[in-house]
């Protein structure tokens, strides 16, 4: 599955770097709101699912070579956030749904959680 | 009266630019009038030994420090007495963090000394979290001398508020950090409404441009971690007086002209503030019985580069309110004769969206009594139909003298009270 498709489906519109949105394919899902824990357990192609908003998000991201970032609740990046996001390809989405429902639906449709090595 | 910016990064941290090298960093703060500076890189205090050789030649007073990472990813700043405390603290904090920092993720950790020259990288994952918590943090802090102030408490990310929801009970926090994006009476409302913290305001500056955009007015004899302490306690006759956003905040602008009478000789100063949403105006006056200017000096004033002071290194009260007001839609008028002092009236539009907020008026009349206690100020702030009124004569009277400790407190609240009141 796409990062678009998962948009799709968490009824969320891609707010950052909208070509990656539609290339990349996303290999699981990790859920947390703690970057140091995105940073030592999620893997290489998740997608990853967060209430932060603020540019460090992008850099873990990219570290990680996440698929792509969710933003819950309504959340919208900061501009900063955003402006990074488009230059490092990171797609950021952004749904009213809170993370429990996005997790939900994402994991109804395969989409699972891994453990990083 | 010291003015400080406690939290400046400089080059060492990831997320700052390049240009913030230690001399540039003391260069701007000089610009801004600042006395003291603090620095704090996250998770690191490798550059503030060339900044406070910098800040030496530049007689800028700078208190080591840094900004700490806890394990719940809540910034806590460590402003420590001297480099060896501060140096002590990165060891600890080195030894809790873990991880190698990715350039192309995070950015440069640029290692520089006082002469803008390159030494080398911080390999450290700085932008990364420690393993301590919040409260290990603060006893670490505490253990090698240093204040522990949480920063940005009104930033959601990485401000301990919104990271843990709140501040937790029995926390021993020296002070709380109000970032650029709340006026101080507001923050006072939302985070100290029973004055729990002192409230320090600074600039979080990552660039030089932003050093000094946020900074706190306090009462020390000298610039040090032990003052300072003494001054969130409000012991021994120091204490904070207050702080905002200099060259934005209507108040600081009223503050930085009110201390151009000062150094003009005024005795008596007359301060009026004129919210009228209805009409959408807002006007500022302020009338002194200082030397006054000649017509030359008048026809030069508004010239930013032009200045009449000799003390102080900023002299640009006049023309950046002049801006301010041309911004919103308004403008300035001055008045002055040599010998019978100076009138100067700026006119804003209320709802102009480019209107600077008012901010803190009790910061911009503690300054001004706590320097200077035997002024003859009359204060008038009104807000639609209702008025607050100060006069220091009126003040005295009362039995309340601002050359005391207790005097200055007995003030502070009677100017929150009736701000309060006109809100």
């Amino acid at each position: 599955m796409r990062v678009l498709e998962a948009a799709e489906a968490v009824s969320g519109t891609v707010v950052a770097c909208a070509a990656a949105a539609a290339a990349r394919d996303v290999r699981g899902g990790y859920a947390s709101d703690l970057l140091s824990d995105v940073m030592g357990n999620a893997c290489e192609g998740d997608l990853w699912v967060t209430l932060q908003k603020h540019v460090n998000i992008v850099a873990v991201a990219q570290l990680k070579g996440l698929a792509g970032i969710i933003l819950v609740n309504g959340r919208h990046p900061e501009p900063d956030a955003a402006a990074r996001a488009e230059e490092e390809h990171i797609p950021i989405v952004s749904t009213d749904l809170p993370t429990f429902d996005v997790v939900g639906i994402l994991h109804s449709l395969g989409i699972q959680g891994r453990r990083s090595a | 009266m010291f003015v400080i910016d406690a939290h400046l990064h400089t080059c060492l941290s990831p997320c700052a630019d390049l240009d913030m090298h230690p001399s540039a960093l003391t260069e701007a703060a000089v610009r801004a009038g600042l006395d003291a500076v603090g620095v704090c890189d996250h998770n690191s205090a490798e550059n503030a030994g060339a900044v406070e050789r910098a800040g030496r030649t530049a007689g800028l007073a700078v208190i080591p420090g840094m900004e700490i990472t806890s394990a719940e990813e809540v910034h806590i700043l460590g402003l420590m007495p001297d480099m060896e405390a501060a140096l002590e603290l990165q060891s600890r904090v080195y030894r809790a963090l873990p991880g190698r920092n990715d350039e192309r993720a995070f950015g440069m950790q640029v290692v520089a000394n006082e002469q803008a020259e390159v030494l080398g990288f911080n390999e450290h994952l700085l932008a990364g979290a420690t393993t301590l918590e919040v409260d290990r943090v603060v006893e670490a802090v505490h253990s090698i001398g240093g204040l522990a102030v949480a920063s940005h408490v009104d930033r959601e990310g990485f401000g301990i508020i919104g990271q843990l929801g709140m501040i937790p009970a029995g926390l021993p926090l020296d002070a709380l950090e109000i970032s650029r994006l709340t006026a101080l009476p507001e923050a006072r409302a939302r985070f100290a409404p029973r004055d729990e913290f002192p409230l320090v305001c600074s600039s979080d500056a990552h660039e030089p441009k932003d050093v000094g955009k946020g900074a706190t007015w306090a009462l020390l004899e000298r610039p040090t971690i032990g003052e300072l302490n003494l001054a969130f306690r409000g012991q021994c006759g120091r204490q904070i007086l207050g702080g905002g956003r200099p060259m934005e905040d209507l108040a600081l602008h009223i503050l930085d002209i009110a201390q151009n009478s000062i150094e003009a000789g005024a005795t008596k100063i007359e301060i009026e503030l004129q919210e009228e949403p209805d009409a959408d105006r807002l006007v500022i006056e302020i009338r002194d019985n200082g030397t006054g200017m000649d017509q030359e000096t008048l026809s030069r004033v508004r010239d930013p580069f032009f200045t009449t002071r000799k003390t102080r290194r900023v002299g640009m009260g006049i023309p950046l309110l002049a801006e301010a007001a041309r911004a919103a839609g308004g403008g300035l008028e001055i008045e002055s004769e040599p010998g019978k002092g100076s009138r100067i009236h700026a006119t804003f539009r209320y709802h102009h969206i480019d209107r600077a907020p008012v901010g803190d008026i009790e910061t911009t009349l503690m300054v001004l009594l706590a320097c200077r206690p035997e002024l003859v100020i009359r204060f008038m702030h009104k807000v639609g139909e209702e008025t607050f009124e100060l006069d220091a004569r009126e003040l005295r009277r009362a039995g309340i003298n601002p050359a005391t400790p207790e005097g200055l407190a007995a003030v502070r609240q009677v100017i929150r009270r009736g701000e309060a009141e006109i809100r």
